[in-house]
């Protein structure tokens, strides 16, 4: 009998760093002697890239696609430092079902095994983190992830997208569900986003595991197809990912969040607004330079 | 592979045992092909080709897995199924309750309705999730009905929008205090509606059979049947085994005694998901012999009962007994339909089983119309491969067709087989057929009438009370007509509308 892996799913809006953080992650926790595998839970497949040499793999749905009988082994590809990379993908953009997809793909990697038969050390779920419907929150039902981070910037949109992500496990939390093991401060690096997330993590209870400073370094890395990790594995920013898996790895503890009611929200990130437009107006005061027209 | 009880969704049988809905051929080459794909692999003799699927353009009519799995949830005493799912999936439920009475009048049961509730989803519940209504219907069932379990059957449409059953199965389940059981049937998972046998084996197998491994029985045997009456006891008694005797209609202390039994037969290996599952959790060794369908096979299996049982000492003696017993009728019913020719339309191991009773009383069969096909079973053991069997002992059957209960189908085979009566399960539908070409026909709604040494006897003489009502049959012909256009009505190819071979 193998042993359990640990499960932990990764949720953030789109475009918010998710990925990045996810595959540097995973990158870390294999540099570290860990058996990993990396599951991308977006119809992109884009999850697993830069674990990959910036290669795209097929995707479970693809396999799917092409016939009805499917070995899921044969959609599971090594990555970096022997990392499982695994797309579930999905449906072209307006058709079909993506959460169907999800729900779906997941359950053919469960059916068959495959997360025992590969004696993994972890499973890292990369989620597109709107959890706009049932099939994005397979991850973090009963029986799946134990543990969820959610990353996000000081942006009021994906703090959005980690509420309504707060507000799914706190649903789930009821029937077995996963907990929140805390938020990863993504592109944090001014004083100011830094205070706008503490609020947040504040109000709902949430512990923030690491800020992760927006870095030209991840940029470059990402550009050539690799994690930081691989691509400069001796800069600053892959000590902090390398401080982050460390975390996750030793993580063990989740709490119920306790998420903002709409209106709560609202009010919250109004004030914050009043804040962001009287800063500008000192900054655009202190300066006193006249607007180039056109 | 052995079958996965860790996951509350029981895996397809399209992708267990790559199960198919669509082919022809010979029954020989079909046999072939399925070994050839499913158990070596490669190279395994002259003639091996990979089994490939027919297409067809069009269903006119079928099933699914759904319906399987409800109705075989619903007819277990002391339970509530609700049906996650709008309205119109429930609509199968007035055939469940007929079945429950019907069989609870065979078995000597009161009669009553089976409880069933549906939680009718909306427009809303699809928008918005459906599990609020989920919950407050199994609360309700729990109260007005005091069952002992709840079955929760998921659809189609909970399905697709991922509404979370298990969670709330397992939250109501600490709230109420018995068992919510979940059964993921969603119609569109499986191409065959065989599939939801799996799904009810699956469910009762994680929740409703407790390890009782200081409670072994040395002489009780599970055996796993359809539904309908008790012919298994007569056959069984003999040689000192009781029967368990589960699926089609059972009770809870029933299924929880599975675990304690000697051994586990199926009728229909078609159904042998359970008998695989007990063998795989709790040691309960699955009888593999051909099932008992003809005298050679019935020997066979009774032989084999006795071993796995340690009662060869008695068996012997039954089997000559049972032979020398139903002998003169037996000869009797082979004198009077010699060279008759029969058409068999069943579901895969039962079809072969059927075939097998046939050709025992001297019937020709070159014409069979298979249901489905499963080209291995959930052990993978040859020796439950019940077409190369029937084959080998018995025969090739030169036109064999699987098509999933499609009429148009079917009606091209009967007009290629001109046989003298149509045997068929699927009574609603295939029987209906038949009469209206103008064929005797004999409908077996409870499927173990054809079973054992008494099985040929029973289906010989139902045969010959179906076979002087040829006058009956032409004039319900000659005041039927087909929704077809000439052109079909005269085909006798079942795949002639069929364009290309698809994976």
């Amino acid at each position: 009998m193998s042993r359990k892996p640990k499960q932990i799913a990764i949720y953030g809006k789109g475009g918010i760093g998710k990925s990045t953080t996810t595959s540097n992650i995973s990158a870390a926790l294999a540099e570290a002697g860990y058996k990993v595998m990396q599951f991308g839970c977006d119809p992109k497949a884009d999850s697993t890239n830069t674990l990959r040499g910036g290669e795209y793999i097929p995707s479970v749905l693809d396999l799917l696609a092409e016939k009805r009988r499917v070995d899921a082994r044969e959609a599971v590809f090594k990555g970096f430092a022997g990392i499982y990379c695994v797309e579930a993908g999905g449906p072209a953009p307006g058709v079909g079902c993506a959460g169907r997809g999800i729900i779906t793909a997941v359950e053919l990697l469960k059916q068959q095994r495959v997360f025992e038969d590969l004696d993994l050390d972890f499973v890292i779920y990369d989620v597109l983190g709107d959890v706009v419907c049932g099939g994005f929150a397979v991850p973090v039902r009963e029986g799946i992830a134990e543990h969820v981070f959610t990353v996000s910037s000081a942006d009021f949109m994906a703090i959005y997208a980690a509420n309504n992500l707060f507000r799914g496990i706190e649903k789930f939390s009821n029937s077995g569900g996963a907990l929140l093991g805390g938020i990863i401060a993504n592109s944090i690096n001014t004083d100011f986003q830094r205070e706008i997330i503490e609020d947040f993590a504040d109000k709902t209870s949430t512990p923030i595991v690491q800020f992760v400073p927006r870095s030209l370094t991840v940029t470059q890395a990402e550009l050539s197809g690799k994690t930081t990790i691989e691509a400069a594995p001796h800069s600053e920013q892959a000590d902090v990912y390398r401080a982050l898996a460390r975390h996750i790895a030793g993580h063990e503890i989740s709490k119920v969040p306790t998420p903002l009611s709409p209106a709560e929200l609202r009010e919250w990130s109004a004030r914050w607004a009043e804040h962001v437009v009287q800063m500008e107006r000192t900054e655009r005061g202190e300066r006193a330079r006249p607007r180039v027209v056109a | 592979m052995a079958i996965n009880l860790r996951t509350p969704q029981a895996e397809t049988r399209d992708q267990r045992l790559g199960t198919i809905t669509q082919w022809q051929g010979s029954a020989r080459q079909l046999a072939q092909d399925s070994t050839f794909t499913y158990a070596c692999g490669r190279d395994c003799g002259p003639g091996g080709r990979r089994l490939c699927e027919l297409s067809s353009p069009y269903s006119q009519a079928s099933m699914c897995a759904e319906q399987i799995a409800v109705t075989n949830a619903t007819i277990i005493k002391d339970t509530v199924v609700i049906q996650h799912s709008p309205i119109g999936c429930a609509s199968s439920q007035s055939f469940t309750s007929r079945y429950s009475r019907d069989l609870a009048a065979r078995r000597g049961w009161k009669p009553e309705d089976p409880k069933s509730i549906c939680t009718n989803l909306s427009e809303q519940d699809m928008v918005f999730g459906g599990v609020d209504r989920l919950a407050q219907t199994i609360r309700e069932a729990y109260a007005r009905h005091h069952p002992r379990v709840i079955f929760v059957a998921t659809s189609c449409a909970t399905g697709i929008i991922g509404d979370d059953v298990d969670g709330t199965a397992r939250q109501l389940e600490e709230e109420i205090g018995i068992p919510v059981v979940a059964l993921h049937c969603e119609g569109f998972k499986s191409r065959h509606w065989s599939s939801g046998w799996d799904v009810i084996e699956h469910g009762i197998l994680r929740r409703l059979v407790p390890n009782r491994p200081t409670e072994k029985r040395g002489d009780l045997i599970n055996v796993i049947h359809l539904g309908g009456p008790d012919v298994f006891s007569p056959l069984l008694n003999p040689i000192g085994l009781k029967v368990n005797l589960v699926m089609g209609g059972n009770s809870l202390e029933r299924l929880a005694d599975l675990s304690t039994a000697a051994a586990t037969v199926t009728m229909c290996f078609v159904l042998s998901y359970l008998a695989t599952g007990l063998e795989q959790e709790y040691g309960v060794p699955e009888i593999r012999a051909p099932l008992p369908y003809g005298l050679d096979a019935t020997d066979a299996w009774l032989r084999d009962i006795a071993r796995l049982t340690q009662r060869e000492h008695l068996v012997e003696a039954v089997i000559a007994a049972e032979r020398e017993r139903i002998a003169p009728e037996l000869k009797r019913l082979r004198g009077l339909l010699a060279g008759k020719r029969g058409f068999v339309a069943a579901g895969a191991a039962f079809a072969h089983g059927l075939i097998a009773d046939l050709r025992e009383l001297g019937i020709t069969v070159d014409d069979a119309f298979s249901f489905h096909h499963d080209p291995t079973t959930d052990s993978g053991d040859a020796e439950q491969d019940s077409l190369g069997h029937l084959v080998q002992s018995t025969g090739d059957v030169p036109n064999f067709t699987v098509s999933p209960d499609q009429h148009f189908q079917a009606h091209a085979a009967i007009l290629r087989a001109k046989p003298d009566f149509v045997i068929c399960r699927h009574s609603g539908s295939m029987a209906i057929l038949a009469g209206r070409m103008g064929i005797p026909v004999l409908p077996i709604f409870y499927s173990n009438d054809g079973l054992g040494y008494e099985g040929l006897i029973t289906i010989g003489r139902a045969i010959l009370r179906v076979l002087p009502r040829r006058r009956f049959y032409a004039q319900i012909a000659e005041h039927s007509r087909f929704p077809y256009q000439d052109w079909w009505l005269n085909e006798t190819d079942p795949y002639a509308l069929s364009a290309e071979a698809a994976e």
